[in-house]
């Protein structure tokens, strides 16, 4: 399905991340090999890899929730505006917390939520609704959402955080074909609109496919990082001595 | 025959006797309804319980400083203060370092506590027989003293929740999405934790255990059941918690029973009335 990856690729600007010889791992001891990345904004990347890889343990230390053992994470712009989507599974139901309350939460950073807006809503969280096809779902509980839907919410919150880089960590896990595809769809639409440099950890290789203008794959028995275009990725032979030549992977035309 | 049942002529007139208990109750039911939310909702129902427990040990601490060793200023209250704050401090950091569960810890400190304060307890009851009314009070009458500590504790407690509310509810509902966002969320747990050790060692102190454990977790679960959103959760168990601590005041007045137990009745019965409303909402 090559007429599924976008053709309009934004233009390449400021970089908003970069790594530079960045080991991840635990206790002192890295788990993959240096990793040098630049993302800038506007970019679509997909982290692929299979379980173990140390997907997880990359995307945790960019987000700051564990420390890198070795090399450094440069913020070019200073301030590193990030947001994060975690697995539904991180979300307890039994909070009867409302979508737009969900959605409000993005608007929050460091200590301010100290500043009183117990009874006001900001006019941002309908728009950033709207601007989702989910205006419909303000006033229900998450919990009681679709899979789909949850997305739709938690996408909302990524709008109304005024992100510069979205991490996205299995997004369309438990969700069916129609709505994983739906989800990708708006979430491409949203970092175009928006201009957000976005990564995103998935089993499902379309992704990297049909959405990503980067890959990074991490491998860490053969310890191997491997980064290009959809493309160049799928062609290494990292790739495919762990995937094969699946055929609907193959790029036509 | 027993005695004919008081009337409300007879609890009119003696009104004045009530007040500071029923007012007592109903703040204590107040704050720790709402307070109530985030533990129940953060699956920490048992928080209540070890706190009552190391509270009684601060108590039982401050009085044989005061009769062995001559410490005249080890007041109860700051025992049960601080060794509340203790027992916080030991489940609020990351069990997971130890590879044991929160609940665990909370178990520790519980049944340590509470084995504890026996045993220092039986060094300080040459007079008395019955060392829970000693560690903690009862429902029925409470000191000046400590409604005023209820009133002063309740009033901080709330006024520090509503103002970091938005803070405590980001970190609990999505505490690495909190963290990205630069949130200090191990602060705000431990905040959430410290405020909950306060108003429940000084309601403990005051109304006694058993009342305190309800209160900190039947009205939430009650206005959980009953109400449609979390932001009306909160106000609902506030009120639930007030009604579970006034009436049961009353209740216990007229049917002669243990105020405190009648407290945890008509809190367990605000349950009972929330489990239809629950079934007309359906999954909401």
């Amino acid at each position: 399905m090559s007429d599924a990856i976008p053709l309009a690729r934004p233009e390449p600007t400021a970089a908003v991340l970069r790594c530079e010889g960045l080991r991840v791992g635990y206790g002192g001891t890295p788990l993959l090999p240096p990793i040098d990345v630049e993302v800038r904004a506007g970019e679509f990347w997909a982290v692929v890899g299979r379980n173990g890889s140390g997907k997880s343990t990359w995307f945790r230390t960019l987000l700051g929730l564990q420390p890198p053992v070795g090399g450094r994470i440069v913020w070019p712009s200073g301030d590193p505006r990030i947001s994060y989507v975690p697995q539904r599974t991180g979300f307890d139901d039994l909070y009867p917390i409302l979508a737009r309350h969900v959605v409000a939460m993005g608007i929050d950073r460091g200590w301010s939520f100290l500043r009183p807006s117990l009874l006001r809503e900001s006019p941002e969280v309908g728009r950033a609704l709207g601007a989702v096809g989910a205006g419909d779902l303000a006033d229900r509980t998450f919990r009681s959402l679709s899979e789909g839907q949850k997305q739709r919410v938690l996408l909302a919150r990524l709008v109304v955080s005024g992100a510069r880089l979205v991490l996205l960590d299995e997004p369309t896990a438990a969700m069916d074909v129609v709505a994983e595809a739906e989800s990708l769809r708006m979430l491409d639409e949203l970092r175009r609109r928006y201009g957000m440099a976005t990564i995103v950890v998935s089993h499902y290789l379309g992704v990297a496919r049909d959405f990503a203008d980067r890959v990074i794959l991490l491998d860490r028995d053969e310890q191997e990082v491997v980064v290009g275009t959809p493309r160049e990725v799928f062609e290494h032979a990292a790739f495919r001595s762990r995937y094969g030549e699946p055929e609907d992977l193959l790029f036509h035309g | 025959m027993g005695e004919p049942a008081p009337s409300w002529a007879e609890f009119a007139s003696a009104f004045e006797l009530f007040r500071d208990p029923i007012v007592c109750g109903v703040l204590a039911g107040v704050v720790l309804g709402y307070l109530g939310v985030f533990v129940v909702l953060r699956r920490m129902v048992f928080v209540t319980a070890a706190i009552s427990q190391s509270a009684g040990l601060g108590v039982a601490l401050a009085f044989y400083a005061q009769i062995h060793l001559g410490q005249e200023t080890a007041h109860p209250v700051a025992g049960a203060l601080a060794l509340s704050v203790l027992a916080t401090l030991l489940f609020a950091a990351q069990p997971e370092r130890l590879r044991v569960s929160r609940e665990s810890l909370l178990g520790l400190a519980y049944v340590a506590a509470g084995a504890a304060a026996v045993i220092v307890g039986d060094r300080i009851t040459q007079e008395s027989h019955d060392i829970s009314a000693i560690l903690f009070g009862t429902a029925v009458l409470v000191r000046p003293e400590d409604l005023r500590a209820v009133l002063g504790v309740g009033l901080f407690v709330t006024a520090v929740h509503l103002w970091w509310h938005r803070g405590f509810l980001f970190a609990a509902f999505d505490p690495d999405g909190a963290r990205v966002h630069g949130l200090p969320v191990r602060l705000l747990d431990t905040v959430l934790w410290l405020l909950v050790a306060l108003e429940v060692s000084v309601t403990t102190r005051a109304l006694g255990a058993l009342p305190v454990f309800a209160f900190a977790v039947l009205p939430a679960m009650a206005a959980l059941m009953a109400s449609g959103g979390l932001r009306g959760a909160f106000p609902l168990a506030a009120l639930l918690g007030g009604i579970a601590g006034g009436a049961g005041y009353v209740l216990a007045y007229f049917l002669s029973t243990p105020v405190g137990a009648t407290q945890v009745v008509v809190a367990a019965s605000l349950v009972l009335l929330a489990l239809p409303v629950r079934a007309v909402r359906g999954r909401a």
